[in-house]
């Protein structure tokens, strides 16, 4: 049981210590922005997801996240930029593409109504 | 024989303990795509302030001409039905100040374009009630006996092959249809033509009619008031997580 124990925690620790070895990656930052997000701070996940893109400006699901992020907050001519770009990126993944017609769907009703482009910029 | 359950245990133990830690040096690898859920604000239709004077008159009903034919229309009366459900949902959900319309008031044409360029009829009332929005357009509700033979699929558990028979389906479908028409109570022009659709199938050829419009009524409750105030609107997207 204790040897149980101490292998547990020597896992732990080590997954620990790989993350933190690895915060400066864009990896890290989606990854923990995602989870922030989940729990509705998007504000923290959209600083995560830029932090990432400056890792990485290419990297679309840095891009995919952050427009989601922004959509969030409100701000849907930011959104729409990540999203193309994001797209843009990756054309071919599934997950991008389907943000981006969901995101073009409620956008072009939502401009519709004001007759301008709107939202953050 | 005790010793022999204990090296068990501890066995399954260590068993329980390597999963896990294959579970944890997983995790970073896992390619993840997770699903989050937004509400995304839809802005009202109509540029308004929020504490305007709004009459609600008379709509033309569209289906008028059929219930002398459809028994199941002669039960519902669709303008005092329809006039309730609106007045109550703005005043419940809006701060618009809803003033009354002449009870003997009547439209100057039943047909809808022309309605919409009744300019002169719209100032007038605009000036009578002191409103400063007037609504009205059209309403059209129809229940169609959808009864019918459908195919379906069935697993004979003879031969546990698959069949195809027929089935004779009771059902009863709602439609309902609404135009707006919005009018400025100072100029009488026309600021908006709205449509609203809503098509809802209940099981059973005696479905009831008043129930039936309540049910398209609701469905559309989102969209009519996002005409006079914004909404929320629930929207799905995909978050990668790693």
């Amino acid at each position: 049981m204790k040897k149980a124990a101490l292998v547990l925690g020597a896992a732990l620790v080590a997954a620990g210590c790989s993350s933190y070895a690895r915060t400066e990656k864009a990896q890290t930052q989606i990854s923990f922005g995602s989870v922030v997000a989940r729990r509705g701070l998007w504000r923290e996940a959209a600083f995560r997801f830029e932090k990432a893109i400056e890792k990485e400006p290419n990297n679309a699901r840095a891009h995919n996240n952050l427009a989601v992020a922004l959509e969030a907050g409100g701000e849907f001519a930011k959104a729409l930029a990540e999203y193309k770009r994001a797209l843009e990126l990756d054309p071919n993944d599934t997950y991008i593409r389907r943000n981006y017609a969901r995101f073009a769907e409620f956008y072009t009703s939502y401009t519709r109504t004001t007759g301008k482009a709107t939202g953050g910029s | 024989m005790a010793r022999n359950v204990r090296r068990g245990s501890g066995r399954l133990v260590r068993v329980i303990a390597l999963a896990l830690v294959c579970a944890l040096a997983a995790l970073p690898s896992f390619a993840g795509v997770a699903q989050v859920k937004l509400k995304l604000p839809l802005k009202p239709r109509l540029p308004l302030r929020g504490n305007e004077r709004i009459a609600l008159a008379p709509f033309v009903i569209a289906t008028e001409a059929e219930k002398a034919r459809d028994k199941r229309l002669q039960n519902v009366d669709l303008q005092a039905e329809f006039q309730r459900f609106l007045k109550k949902q703005i005043e419940k959900k809006t701060k618009l100040e809803i003033v009354s319309v002449p009870p003997e008031l009547k439209l100057p044409t039943q047909n809808l374009s022309e309605l919409g360029r009744s300019t002169e009829f719209w100032r007038a009332l605009g000036a009578q009630t002191g409103a400063e929005i007037l609504v009205s357009g059209s309403l059209e509700f129809r229940v169609e006996d959808r009864s019918g033979y459908k195919t379906e699929e069935y697993v004979s558990p003879i031969d546990s092959r698959t069949y195809y028979r027929q089935v004779y389906v009771e059902q009863t479908g709602f439609l309902f249809d609404i135009v707006f028409l919005v009018f400025d109570g100072r100029s009488g022009e026309k600021i908006l033509q709205d449509e609203f659709k809503d098509f809802r199938q209940t099981g059973g050829r005696r479905a009831d009619e008043l129930q039936g419009l309540f049910e398209n009524l609701f469905s559309l409750e989102n969209q009519i008031l996002n005409l006079f105030v914004a909404r929320d609107r629930d929207a799905e997207r995909y978050l990668f997580t790693d």
